[in-house]
C-alpha cells in the first residue's frame, strides 16, 4: 500500500509477564474511516497509546504518514489529533482556555487559535458556559471538548478512543457528519468503540484485536465474506465480531453458570 | 427469579463497615509505592499509643487529685480538653479530603435507623474517639481510686458524655462534608484554615507582650462562663455526685440529656437528608449562563512574545492554574507572614518587641534561605496538579524542555515576587544588610534556585504524585521526592553557609558575593544545559507519569 497513513510492523507491548499487544501488523490507507475493535482488555487502548506516542512499544515499528514515529516524533505529532482514553483535559481551565492552550501547543498563531476555538466551541454547543472550568462540565461535554481539541490544528490523522461515549444524540449526529466530511477531504480516522452499530455505520474498514493479537482486518465486505454461516450480505458487524472473538469460547460469558439469576 | 436478599442486623452491618474500612487501609498500603506510608503508619501507631496511654495516666492522676483534694473545678479542664480534642482533631487530620465516603453505603438496603446507628458507630472508630474514651476511662479509674462509691454515677456520666461527643463529632463531620463537597467552598475553607493556623502563631508573642494568661489558673477563671455547655455539665454532674447533691446531679444529667436530644435530632435531620439522596457532587453546581463571546480581533499585545508559543502557552496555563487554586494562593501569603512572624520574635529594630535582636547581616541571608526552603518544595512535584492533562504534553508536537521551561519560569516568577515582598518587609522591620551581604544573598538565591530546578525537574518526572486542588488530606509528595528535596536543600544551605563564613574568616566582605555570582552563572548555564537531557528523561518516564497522574 503506497498511500498508507498508518503502518505498524510487529508492534508489541509487554507489561512485565503480560503480553498486551502481540506483534500486530496494521495497514490503514489515507482517508479511511478505520474501526479498531476488541473485547475489554484485548489491547485496543494499548495499541492506540503506542500509535499516538503515549506509550513506547516493547518492540516493533510505528509509521505514520510515511514517517517513523520514534525518530520523527515531533513532526508526526504535528499531523495527528488524539482523543485519548480519559480525554487528557486540563480540568482547571475553561473550555476556551484549553482550546487556546492546545492551539498554541500545536504552533498555531494566537489569532487563528482564538478564531478556531470560538468556532469549535460554538459547533460543539459549549460556548454558553465560558466561565465554567472543565471540571464542572458533564462527561459528554468533556468528550466534545476533547474532540474539539483534537481537530483544532486540522490533523491528517485522527485517533479517537470511544469518542461518542456520553455525547448526546444531537451532538453525536453532527460529529459523525463532521468526521465523514473530514474523511472525504483525505483525513484518516482511527476509531475505537464498543458500540458496533456506530462502527458499522461509519467505518469502511475494520480490524479486530483479541488477546493482543490481530485476528481480522479488512473492509466490512471482506469481513462479511470471510464469515461462515449466514448470507454474507445480511451479516452484521456484531455477528462478525462475535463469531471471530467467541471462536475459542473465551470471548462470550457462559450464562449457564448464573442459573440462580434466571 | 433471583433470590430476595435477607435482612442483616445493625450489629452485623457495623461489623461489615469496620471490615470494609480495614480492607481499604490494608489494600492502600499493599502497593509498592506505599512502603514508606506503611513505615510511617507503624511509627505513628507506636507514637500514638504512647501518647494515648501516657495521657490516660495524666487524666487518671488529674481526676484522683481533684477528688482527693476537693479541687473539683479541675474536672472542668479535663472534660473540656477531651471534648475539644474529640471535635477538632478529626477536622485537622481528615476534614479536607475525600476519604471513604460513608454515604456510599446508602446503595445497600439500610433503614434510616440502621444508617444513623452505623454512622454513629463509624465515628466511634476514629482515633480521636478511641483516644478520648481511653482518657475518660483514665478519669473513671482516678475517680474510682479516690472514692469507689463514685463509680456508678461516673460511668453513667461518661456514657452520656461519649454519646454526646460522638453525636456532635458526626454532626460537624456531616456539615463539613456538605460544605467541602463544593470545590470553591472547599478551597475557601482550606484557605481560611491555613490563615487561622498562621494567625494562631501570633498569639504567643501577643500574650508575651501583654504579660497576662501566664498560668492554668488564669484559664480556670474563664471556665465558669462555659458552665451551660455539655463538658461543664458533665463535670458539674460529677462534682454534684461527689458532694452528694442529688438535685444538682439530676439537673446536670437532664441538661446533658437535653443536649444529646438536640444534637441527635440535628444529626438525624442531616442523615435523613443524605438518606433521601442529597446531591453533593460538583456537577450539580449551578452553571452560569453568560452571553456568548463575539469574535474579537487579536489586537492585544502579547506580553510573552519573546518566548516560543509552546513555552508561553505552558506559562499562561500555569498562571491560570495558580489563580484557581485557592490552597496554593493562600500558601503564597505564608512566606511574607512568616517573615513578619520571625522578625517579630527574633529580630527587630524595636527593643520592645523582644529582648534578643539579630543583625540584618545574619538575619537577612537566613530568612532568604528559609524562603527558598519553603518556596522550592513544590517544584519537586511540579506535575502534581496536571491530572489527565499530562497526556496533552505527550500527544502535542512539543519538546518536553519547553514544558519544563514554562513551568520553571512560572515558579521563578512567583518566587521573585515572594522574595521581593519578603525583602521589603525585612527592610522595613530590621533593615537591609550591607551591600556585599545583600549582593551575595541575591546571587546565592539565584544559584540555589537555578541549581535546584534541574534536580527538581528530574525528581518531578521520576517520582510524581498526583495532588488534588483545594484538598489537604493525603496531599503530600512522594517520600523519595521529599527526601531528595530535603537533602539538596541541606547541601545547598551548607555550601552557602561555608561561603558566607569564608568571607568573614578571610576578612574579604566581597568574596561571598563574587563566589555566589560565579556559582549563579554556572548553575543557570547548567540548568539550561540539562533541559534537553530532561526531555529524554520525560520520554522514558512518560508511562509512570501518565499512570500516576491519570489515576
Amino acid at each position: 500500500m503506497t498511500d498508507a497513513a498508518i503502518v505498524t510492523e510487529k508492534l508489541t507491548r509487554r507489561f512485565g509477564p503480560l503480553l498486551a499487544v502481540d506483534g500486530i501488523d496494521l495497514q490503514v490507507a489515507a482517508g479511511q474511516f478505520f474501526g479498531f475493535l476488541g473485547p475489554n482488555g484485548a489491547g485496543k487502548s494499548t495499541t492506540i497509546k503506542m500509535l499516538t506516542g503515549l506509550l513506547a512499544p516493547s518492540s516493533g515499528r510505528v509509521q505514520l504518514l510515511g514517517s517513523d514515529f520514534s525518530s520523527h516524533a515531533v513532526e508526526v505529532k504535528r499531523q495527528i489529533g488524539v482523543v485519548p482514553e480519559g480525554m487528557g483535559l486540563f480540568e482547571r481551565l475553561t473550555g476556551a482556555e484549553y482550546l487556546n492552550f492546545v492551539g498554541r501547543m500545536y504552533g498555531l498563531d494566537r489569532a487563528t487559535t482564538r478564531q478556531r476555538s470560538e468556532e469549535l466551541l460554538e459547533f460543539m454547543q459549549l460556548a454558553d458556559r465560558p466561565k465554567s472550568v472543565i471540571a464542572d462540565y458533564s462527561h459528554g461535554m468533556q468528550k466534545k471538548l476533547a474532540l474539539a481539541a483534537a481537530v483544532i490544528h486540522g490533523p491528517r490523522i485522527l485517533f479517537l478512543d470511544e469518542p461518542f461515549e456520553g455525547v448526546d444524540a444531537l451532538a453525536a449526529g453532527a460529529l459523525k457528519a463532521l468526521l465523514g466530511r473530514m474523511t472525504e477531504r483525505g483525513v484518516t480516522i482511527f476509531l475505537t468503540s464498543h458500540v458496533l452499530e456506530i462502527v458499522e455505520r461509519l467505518c469502511s474498514h475494520v480490524a479486530i484485536i483479541h488477546k493482543g493479537r490481530l485476528v481480522a482486518q479488512g473492509s466490512l465486505a471482506e469481513l462479511r465474506a470471510g464469515t461462515a454461516g449466514k448470507e454474507a450480505v445480511q451479516t452484521t458487524l456484531e455477528e462478525i465480531f462475535l463469531s471471530i472473538v467467541g471462536q475459542d469460547g473465551s470471548g462470550r460469558p457462559q450464562m449457564e453458570e448464573l442459573s440462580w439469576l434466571m | 427469579m433471583a433470590d430476595v436478599a435477607g435482612t442483616l442486623s445493625v450489629a452485623a452491618q457495623i461489623r461489615l463497615v469496620a471490615e470494609l474500612r480495614w480492607r481499604i487501609l490494608r489494600n492502600r498500603l499493599r502497593s509498592k509505592n506505599s512502603r514508606f506510608d506503611l513505615i510511617g503508619l507503624v511509627w505513628a501507631a507506636i507514637f500514638s499509643s504512647f501518647l494515648v496511654v501516657g495521657l490516660s495516666f495524666v487524666f487518671c492522676w488529674g481526676a484522683y487529685f481533684s477528688f482527693s483534694t476537693g479541687r473539683l473545678e479541675w474536672l472542668l479542664l479535663l472534660f473540656w480538653s477531651i471534648f475539644l480534642f474529640w471535635q477538632t482533631f478529626p477536622i485537622f487530620i481528615a476534614g479536607f479530603g475525600a476519604a471513604f465516603e460513608f454515604r456510599t453505603l446508602l446503595r445497600f438496603p439500610l433503614s434510616l435507623t440502621a444508617f444513623y446507628l452505623v454512622g454513629l458507630a463509624y465515628g466511634l472508630a476514629d482515633f480521636s474517639a478511641i483516644a478520648s474514651i481511653c482518657w475518660l476511662l483514665g478519669i473513671a479509674v482516678g475517680a474510682g481510686i479516690a472514692n469507689p462509691a463514685l463509680l456508678p454515677p461516673v460511668l453513667l456520666i461518661f456514657l452520656l458524655f461519649v454519646l454526646m461527643c460522638a453525636t456532635v463529632e458526626r454532626l460537624i463531620g456531616s456539615w463539613l462534608e456538605r460544605l467541602l463537597a463544593r470545590r470553591r467552598t472547599r478551597e475557601l475553607l482550606v484557605g481560611l484554615f491555613i490563615l487561622l493556623s498562621v494567625s494562631l502563631q501570633f498569639i504567643r508573642p501577643l500574650i508575651t507582650r501583654s504579660g497576662s494568661w501566664s498560668s492554668a489558673e488564669s484559664v480556670l477563671r474563664f471556665l465558669p462562663y462555659l458552665s451551660p455547655f455539655p463538658p461543664s455539665l458533665a463535670s458539674q454532674a460529677l462534682a454534684a455526685a461527689t458532694v452528694g447533691h442529688g438535685a444538682a446531679f439530676l439537673l446536670s444529667i437532664a441538661g446533658l440529656l437535653a443536649y444529646i436530644g438536640v444534637f441527635s435530632a440535628l444529626l438525624w435531620h442531616r442523615f435523613a437528608a443524605q438518606y433521601r439522596g442529597e446531591e453533593l457532587s460538583e456537577a450539580a453546581a449551578p452553571a452560569r449562563i453568560a452571553a456568548r463571546n463575539t469574535s474579537r480581533t487579536d489586537a492585544s499585545r502579547d506580553v510573552l512574545k519573546l518566548l516560543s508559543p509552546q513555552v508561553a502557552a505552558v506559562l499562561r496555563k500555569e498562571f491560570r492554574y495558580l489563580s484557581r487554586n485557592g490552597f496554593l494562593l493562600v500558601s503564597l501569603l505564608m512566606p511574607p507572614i512568616l517573615v513578619l512572624l520571625f522578625s517579630s520574635q527574633f529580630g527587630g529594630r524595636h527593643p520592645s518587641v523582644t529582648r534578643t535582636g539579630f543583625s540584618p547581616e545574619m538575619f537577612f541571608p537566613a530568612m532568604m534561605g528559609y524562603l527558598i526552603l519553603l518556596l522550592m518544595t513544590p517544584a519537586y512535584n511540579c506535575f502534581a496538579y496536571e491530572g489527565r492533562g499530562i497526556q496533552t504534553y505527550f500527544t502535542a508536537p512539543v519538546r518536553f524542555r519547553d514544558v519544563l521551561l514554562g513551568k520553571n519560569l512560572m515558579h521563578a516568577g512567583v518566587m521573585t515576587l515572594e522574595i521581593v515582598l519578603s525583602m521589603t518587609m525585612l527592610a522595613l522591620r530590621i533593615g537591609l544588610p550591607s551591600a556585599p551581604v545583600l549582593t551575595a544573598t541575591i546571587a546565592a538565591v539565584i544559584f540555589a534556585t537555578a541549581g535546584q530546578f534541574a534536580i527538581a525537574d528530574w525528581v518531578s518526572l521520576s517520582f510524581p504524585r498526583k495532588l488534588e486542588f483545594g484538598t489537604m488530606r493525603g496531599q503530600r509528595s512522594s517520600g523519595i521526592s521529599i527526601w531528595v528535596a530535603f537533602g539538596v536543600q541541606i547541601l545547598l544551605a551548607g555550601i552557602c553557609t561555608l561561603i558566607l563564613f569564608a568571607g568573614r574568616w578571610t576578612h574579604s566582605p566581597w568574596l561571598p558575593a563574587e563566589s555566589f555570582v560565579a556559582l549563579a552563572a554556572a548553575s543557570t548555564a547548567g540548568y539550561f544545559a540539562t533541559l534537553d537531557a530532561l526531555s529524554g528523561v520525560a520520554e522514558k518516564k512518560k508511562e509512570v507519569l501518565i499512570e500516576t497522574l491519570c489515576r
